[in-house]
């Protein structure tokens, strides 16, 4: 079995990428941009950014179904991705609306009178005009690209070093990223630290260089993206988790000090698993937020970590497919309660509105598939299979 | 032989209880030692301080050549060093193959960048077999290590700590949960080993202990109480004592 391609290696690959393909082929024949129409702009994009949603349930699953760190803080990272794509496309879109107000001036405008303008109109909202220092490459598309992955990236990297470094494990460890993503929404919460305080960013939908193009291509291009990335962090994910390496990870996730008697360095396993998933996430997220238009602290709060884990709790642990399952599932369930999709049921006497019960609904799906089927929704499909087989 | 591991005067205290008191102990390359004593008589302990996992309050443990302290090394680090283990309880990776057991037993480079480009050579693949078969596996590679028997469990991390290849084995009580005849190769194998190898082997069983033909070292309250053949300090009366007393 060794030697082989991971597509033959590990059999949920190919299924998987099959049916993304199929799920891709199906969503731009019934889009607006290229096909049929039959699906509104608006659903397409909550379809994008729930392949996502995915891809970082996806990079969950490494981390915690198969490493076993419960680090309630990937979603942080998620977060921290699409911040930075989002200054670049808050800087690039202002900055052409500012030079077309501009263009009716007799005198041209110089580029230090274009910037000093775009940062008016960025920063008014927090009563400032200047730059923050952490714009600074803003204006470049490659080195947002790169901040896409260095931030999340250099943040898991110094976090885990520490934590793992003094054997910060179980829910302490948890707890510990929780004060993470707490202390870092709180942060983004302020006015003055740069990123417009609880305003966000917003406009992401505008993509600088498409003016001329509508919503209804570019939704699809970032399905496509969002596709494309989800079918290669699988493959990846499934390469990476198939060899010694999973193997070494999967025992830490079960007796980490067993495995530091048999010469591994533990902390290094980790904090690579950790760096790489955080990363993943960000990634995710600068493709996420284009496609939502805004992104404010709110993503950030501690509860939006807790919800990636219970995805993947739900979608069951250490089998991929099962954190894309869950996180398709609830969060589009979601999407449908919370949007005003879903008709609120009127009793007479009371009327059930699906935005506040949503929660509920969640917490006792959860209950009752950890007390039904505590391999999670992924589990199901193994007995499908299972009985295929036989 | 040379001296491999030299233990000097180490004491651990756990919540007032003093496991280990002013122990000393020398090993050489290669030897085969034979340690026994009463329950709670810091066995085990003893084990942990060598490999890392107990800090000792005082003394020295001193390893190879060079006479490097493992006492500033982390457990991973010793265990690279050459220190391999059996523990009390079978410890494997029950979610796993026993193949895979073996596989990330096997000595070969350590790092999480060798592991994720790591390729099963034919080499490995013998040795692996070899090991199997030694371990009476051969036809169990396949199996999840958490189905086997209890007896089963101690072979698997027999054979794990063969693949590690230490320079010392620290073996914890092998014996428990086999059969006569496993026990029999169990001692065929370690005296196999120790002819160029450092052992050292816990066993309660003084049947397994005689047949390992081997210098004895008794250990009582954390210190060690007689040390010779097993004929030797069976005659000792403190030991006598301590065996009769318990
Ligand atoms: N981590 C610990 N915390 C507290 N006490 C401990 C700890 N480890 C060992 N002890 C105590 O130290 C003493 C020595 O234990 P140890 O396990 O070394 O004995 P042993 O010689 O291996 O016994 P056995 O033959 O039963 O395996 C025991 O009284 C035990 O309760
Ligand atoms: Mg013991």
């Amino acid at each position: 079995m060794e030697g082989k391609s991971i597509f033959t290696r590990n059999r949920s690959v190919p299924i998987f990428i099959g049916l993304l393909a199929l799920f891709t082929l199906g969503v731009t024949i019934l889009s607006e941009g290229y096909g049929t129409g039959a699906l509104s702009v608006s659903f397409t994009k909550v379809l994008g950014m729930t392949l996502c949603l995915c891809l970082a349930a996806l990079a969950m699953d490494l981390v915690w179904g198969y490493c076993g760190i419960l680090s309630l803080g990937h979603f942080a990272f998620f977060g921290l991705g699409g911040y930075m794509i989002g200054m670049w496309l808050m800087t690039a879109r202002t900055e052409a609306v500012v030079r077309a107000n501009l263009a009716g001036n007799v005198i041209p405008p110089t580029e230090a009178e274009v910037s000093t303008a775009t940062a008016l109109q960025i920063f008014s909202v927090v009563g400032a005009e200047d730059w923050p220092w952490m714009w600074a490459v803003s204006d470049s598309l490659v080195l947002s690209l790169l901040l896409v992955v260095l931030i999340p990236g250099l943040l898991a990297l110094v976090f885990g070093w520490l934590a793992f470094r003094s054997r910060v494990t179980g829910v302490y460890l948890s707890i510990l990223t929780q004060a993470m993503t707490l202390a870092l929404s709180l942060y983004l919460f302020q006015n003055d630290t740069g990123l417009r305080g609880n305003n966000g960013l917003s406009g992401l939908q505008n993509i600088p260089g498409a003016e001329g193009i509508g919503q209804d291509r570019i939704s699809i291009w970032f399905f496509w993206a969002s596709a494309l990335a989800l079918g290669i962090a699988y493959i990846g994910a499934a390469w990476v988790v198939s060899g010694k390496f999973g193997n070494i990870v999967r025992a830490i996730r079960d007796d980490e000090q067993r495995v530091r008697f048999l010469g591994y360095r533990v902390e290094g396993y980790k904090l690579f698993v950790f760096t790489l998933t955080a990363v993943i996430c960000g990634i995710a997220g600068a493709l996420y937020y284009p496609q939502a238009g805004i992104i404010n602290p709110d993503e950030i709060a501690p509860i939006a970590s807790i919800y990636l884990a219970v995805w993947v709790a739900i979608g069951g642990r250490g089998r991929l497919y099962g954190a894309v399952i869950g996180a398709a599932v609830v969060s589009l369930l979601s999407t449908y309660f919370t949007g005003g999709r879903a008709p609120d049921i009127d009793l007479g006497i009371y009327t059930i509105e699906w935005v506040d019960w949503w929660p509920v609904l969640l917490g006792l799906g959860f209950v009752l598939v950890t007390l039904f089927a505590p391999k999670g929704l992924g589990g199901l499909v193994d007995l499908i299979v299972r009985k295929d087989k036989a | 032989m040379s001296t491999l591991l030299e233990v000097q005067g180490i004491s651990v205290t756990f919540d007032g209880f003093r496991a280990i008191n002013n122990l000393s102990f020398t090993i050489g390359q290669p030897e085969m030692r034979a340690v026994i004593g009463p329950n709670g008589a810091g066995k085990t302990t003893f084990m942990d301080i060598v490999t890392g996992k107990t800090r000792p309050d005082e003394g020295s443990v001193r390893w190879g050549e060079m006479g490097h302290s493992l006492l500033s090394m982390s457990e991973a680090q010793i265990a690279q060093a050459g220190v391999g283990r059996k523990f009390q309880r079978p410890t494997v990776f029950e979610d796993q193959t026993v193949w895979d057991n073996l596989r990330i037993a096997l000595k070969k480079p350590r790092g999480p960048f060798s592991s994720l480009l790591d390729r099963v050579s034919a080499e490995d693949r013998t040795r692996i077999d070899e090991i199997a078969t030694e371990i009476g596996l051969a036809h169990h590679l396949q199996r999840q290590a958490g189905v086997l028997s209890h007896g089963q469990k101690q072979w698997l991390e027999i054979g794990m700590l063969l693949a590690q290849d230490p320079r010392l084995l620290l073996v914890d009580e092998p014996a428990a949960g086999m059969t006569t005849e496993e026990r029999n190769h169990t001692t065929d194998l370690l005296k196999r080993l120790a002819r160029n190898h450092a052992v050292v082997v816990v066993e309660h069983d003084m049947e397994f202990v005689r047949r390992l033909d081997c210098k004895v070292t008794v250990l009582h309250e954390g210190s060690v109480l007689a040390e010779g053949t097993l004929d030797h300090v069976m005659a000792d009366e403190r030991v006598i004592e301590v065996y009769l007393g318990r």
